[in-house]
């Protein structure tokens, strides 16, 4: 788990969801390698690893970037089980795809068992104002609501691309850093621990 | 059958009593100092044979073992479930590890480590892991000891080859360093090196078997064998098997070992071929195995529950039998993506062992084997696909531009359009031509796949008179192979001529003598027909012998339901009863070897008749 820096850099696993065609594995690909891709290729599942400096300190991100679609149910458990942190993406040109987050997080939280898992709400695509369907205001609801934060990105202009990945990893370190403490001392229940987010945000 | 294995069992338990005996002893030295220093760990492991009440037991076992110095032994005694699994699973995380940092611990300092991993991982996924982790894989998805085909999809060869990962590995590490090995299979290794690396196995532990030695692993190999409930000859044609290996003419029995062989199911095959070409290299290596195809037959005819008289058959026959089978040495799915390969084709195999190894973790964690392990080398994995899928896609777009480039530079220059133009209406031609000559052996093709089918119409149609039961219908007779050896020839043939015929459509001269391989052609086409003619009545008949065979299981069924409702009192006289049904039994085999001898001979008539009437026809016609 929480290795001492002496060897190995901390590992963060972040996984990508969100319904099909929002932008995740743009927003992974323009994270991972500074590229965009203009054709849409659905996604079974991808995986990547990268090396940053998260404030000073060197880590690795693990990246999960996973199909949207429901086909993979099962497959999809695995994935979100070994998550430490979420990115739960939707595209504000499709009502749609934002009320699909819903479920999304109601499927993480049913995995997690964990209310306060380190999770973005993400609004992608937000370079094409004019076909805007879904307004900050209503996300950022959303978001409030859940007890997270709303970031909107886009892919294409690499606008927040950096800032969602790094934010979620600094609420991964923070959550792990708690976790650290409480299993040194006595506590073990993961759903009675206090938010972080605030105090890091 | 009976009466066959108890004969086989008479052949030799003498020889192979004897060996085991000596084997016993020698284990019993060998290990002596082993039990004295590590008592509790071996009482753990008698009990851990079949008992799996014991785990309170288990887990003050484990608190001693802690402190024992040696890595191996201490994973195979009785252990409480969970626990288990942590230790397995955090060493193969480590070797992962270890080789993809090209880490060099000497080997006590890891086995060390090992430990301190091991107890580290008790107290940290102990409560984490708990809730998901139903019981210990090794005890619930077994790889020994389960059917050939639970067995290999529980341990899977990620390239395509559908053997179970032990077998193949041993066989791999047999051609490797058995060849050279005096009496091989003959000499055993201590049964608890064999159950140690069983168990690793039933664990999905990473196994490198290179650090073992021969008897360790022809051991293994024996285990894996022995411990699977069915032959791999299967239930169903291992009395056939030992009949045709009792048959006395050598190119008769050759023929029908290689139907029966050509009739196991494809998983059997692939075991079985991949045993019996492996066994035959020893044979050949004779020299230095001190091993020929009786000792072999002596050592290994008791684990493959047949009889010597077969072993050493199939051995003798093994290059007829397995033309086609080549023995690839398995190389694993990488483990890092710093060793991917350039190639595409390789990629794209990799490919493929990737996918094969993602979808086995994937259906493990399904079935409920979730551990940190695993899902690091669910990430890992995934990780690779994607990489090997980036790089196979940036492969083909460098194609595709030079591709393009191709074509664009064929447009500008007009010439060598009109090239291409014309090479490809004389591709056309070609085609056309091949076309017609494929029309026979695709006919062929198709009769092929009727076979099967018509093996249980001859079957029925000639033992019809033959009160057999239903169940030995499905008795094979030559002829598949027969077709199957006319349809290559068949091949040959077209392709041999493929060229000349197209000549003679150039020339068109119809006065010309007829060729020699025209003759040939015109008399397999000839045959051809009959033996068209001749499927379809089988068809036919075979349809009528179905509506029997479904007509007769509803009146079977009646029966079975009226015995349930109306329950016959049992005669106490059951003894007389077994002697009876001894007795039928008794004559209903040899009445079984009776009817296939007839079924041969009929068909071998059969096949004189189509050769005689397609000369005669031809003869008919050319006069
Ligand atoms: N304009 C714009 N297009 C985007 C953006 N992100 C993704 N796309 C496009 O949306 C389509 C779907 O993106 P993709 O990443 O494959 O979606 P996924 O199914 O969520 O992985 C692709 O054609 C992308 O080029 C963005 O931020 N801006
Ligand atoms: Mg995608």
């Amino acid at each position: 788990m929480s290795k001492k820096p002496t060897s190995q850099p901390a590992l963060h696993k972040v996984i990508m969801v969100g319904s099909g065609g929002v932008g995740k594995s743009a927003l992974t690909l323009q994270f991972m390698y500074d590229e965009f891709v203009e054709d849409y290729e659905p996604t079974k599942a991808d995986s990547y690893r990268k090396k940053i400096l998260l404030d000073g300190e060197e880590v690795q991100i693990d990246i999960l970037d996973t199909a949207g679609q429901e086909d993979y149910a099962a497959i999809r458990d695995n994935y979100f089980r070994s998550g430490e942190g979420f990115l739960c993406i939707f595209s504000i040109t499709e009502e749609e795809s934002f009320q699909a987050t819903q479920d999304f997080r109601e499927q993480i939280l049913r995995v997690k068992n964990d209310e306060n898992i380190p999770f973005l709400l993400v609004g992608n695509k937000c370079d094409l104002e004019d076909k805007r369907k879904v307004s900050f205001q209503e996300a950022s609801e959303r978001a409030k609501q859940w007890g997270v934060t709303y970031v909107e990105t886009s892919a294409k202009t690499r606008e927040h691309v950096d800032k969602v990945f790094y934010d979620l990893m600094r609420e991964i370190r923070a959550r792990k850093m708690e976790e650290n403490k409480t299993s040194n001392g006595k506590g073990k229940d993961k759903n009675k621990r206090k938010k972080l987010k605030c105090t890091i945000l | 059958m009976e009466y066959e294995q108890s004969n086989v069992i008479k052949d030799f338990p003498g020889l192979y009593a004897s060996e085991s005996q000596k084997i016993n002893n020698r284990e019993s030295d060998y290990s002596e100092d082993e039990k004295l220093t590590r008592k509790d760990l071996l009482t753990g492991k008698k009990k851990d044979k079949k008992d799996k009440k014991d785990k309170e037991k288990g887990y003050a076992a484990l608190e001693g073992e802690s402190s024992a110095d040696e890595g191996y032994e201490i994973r195979s005694p009785t252990k409480s479930k969970k626990s288990k699994s942590f230790k397995f699973a955090s060493k193969s995380k480590e070797k992962r590890e270890k080789s993809r940092d090209k880490e060099k611990d000497f080997a006590d300092k890891k086995k060390e480590k090992d430990k301190r991993i091991d107890k580290k991982s008790e107290k940290e996924k102990g409560k984490n892991d708990k809730k998901e982790r139903p019981g210990d894989i090794a005890e619930e998805l077994p790889i020994f000891g389960v059917p050939l085909e639970l067995a290999v999809e529980r341990s899977r060869c990620h390239d395509g080859v559908d053997l179970p990962l032990p077998y193949r590995a041993c066989i791999d590490y047999l051609q490797m360093y058995g060849l050279g090995f005096e009496y091989i299979y003959k000499i055993s290794s201590p049964k608890s090196k064999v159950l140690h690396l069983k168990k690793m196995y039933n664990h999905r532990e990473f196994v490198d078997l290179a650090e073992h030695d021969v008897p360790t692993i022809t051991g293994l190999l024996k285990m894996f064998l022995r411990d699977l409930p069915e032959s791999i000859f299967t239930s169903e044609l291992i009395v056939r098997f030992e009949e045709a290996g009792a048959i006395l003419n050598v190119a008769m029995r050759e023929k029908h070992l290689k139907i029966l062989v050509g009739n196991l199911p494809p998983l059997n095959y692939m075991a079985v071929s991949w045993l019996i070409v492996h066994l035959y290299t020893v044979t050949l290596n004779e020299k230095s195995t001190k091993m020929n195809a009786q000792s072999i037959a002596a050592t290994l005819s008791s684990t493959l529950q047949i009889s010597q008289r077969l072993l050493t058959a199939l051995l003798c026959h093994c290059p007829a039998l397995f033309v086609d089978v080549k023995l690839i040495q398995y190389i694993p799915p990488l483990i890092s993506t710093a060793q991917l390969p350039d190639e595409k084709d390789l990629m794209e195999i990799e490919l493929k062992k990737q996918e094969s190894l993602l979808s086995q973790i994937h259906s493990e964690m399904n079935a409920g084997f979730v551990s940190k392990q695993r899902e690091e080398l669910l990430w890992e994995v995934q990780r690779l696909i994607t990489q090997l899928k980036r790089k196979i896609r940036s492969k083909n777009r460098v194609v595709e531009e030079k591709g393009i480039e191709e074509k664009v530079s064929h447009e500008n220059t007009g010439n060598s359009s009109e090239n291409l133009e014309t090479e490809r209406i004389t591709a056309t031609k070609k085609k056309d031509s091949q076309e017609v000559l494929n029309t026979v052996p695709l006919s062929l093709n198709n009769s092929e796949d009727n076979l099967d089918l018509n093996k249980k119409e001859i079957n029925n149609a000639s033992i019809a008179s033959e009160n057999v039961e239903v169940k030995n219908i499905e008795w094979d007779f030559p002829k598949p192979t027969e077709v199957d050896q006319e349809k290559t020839a068949n091949v040959k043939i077209t392709q041999e001529i493929e060229s000349k015929s197209v000549n003679t459509l150039q020339t068109e001269d119809p006065n010309l003598p007829l060729l020699a391989n025209d003759k040939e052609i015109m008399y397999l086409n000839l045959k051809n027909q009959t033996l068209l003619e001749l499927k379809n009545k089988l068809i036919e008949k075979m349809e009528i012998e179905k509506k029997e065979i479904a007509r007769l299981k509803l009146v079977l069924k009646e029966v079975q339901y009226k015995n349930q409702t109306e329950p016959v009192i049992i005669d106490s006289n059951s003894d007389n009863l077994d002697k009876i049904m001894e007795l039928l039994q008794n004559e209903n085999q040899i009445l079984h070897i009776k009817k296939i001898n007839l079924v041969r001979k009929i068909m071998e008539e059969h096949e004189i008749c189509i050769d005689l009437s397609a000369k005669l026809m031809m003869l008919t016609a050319s006069c």
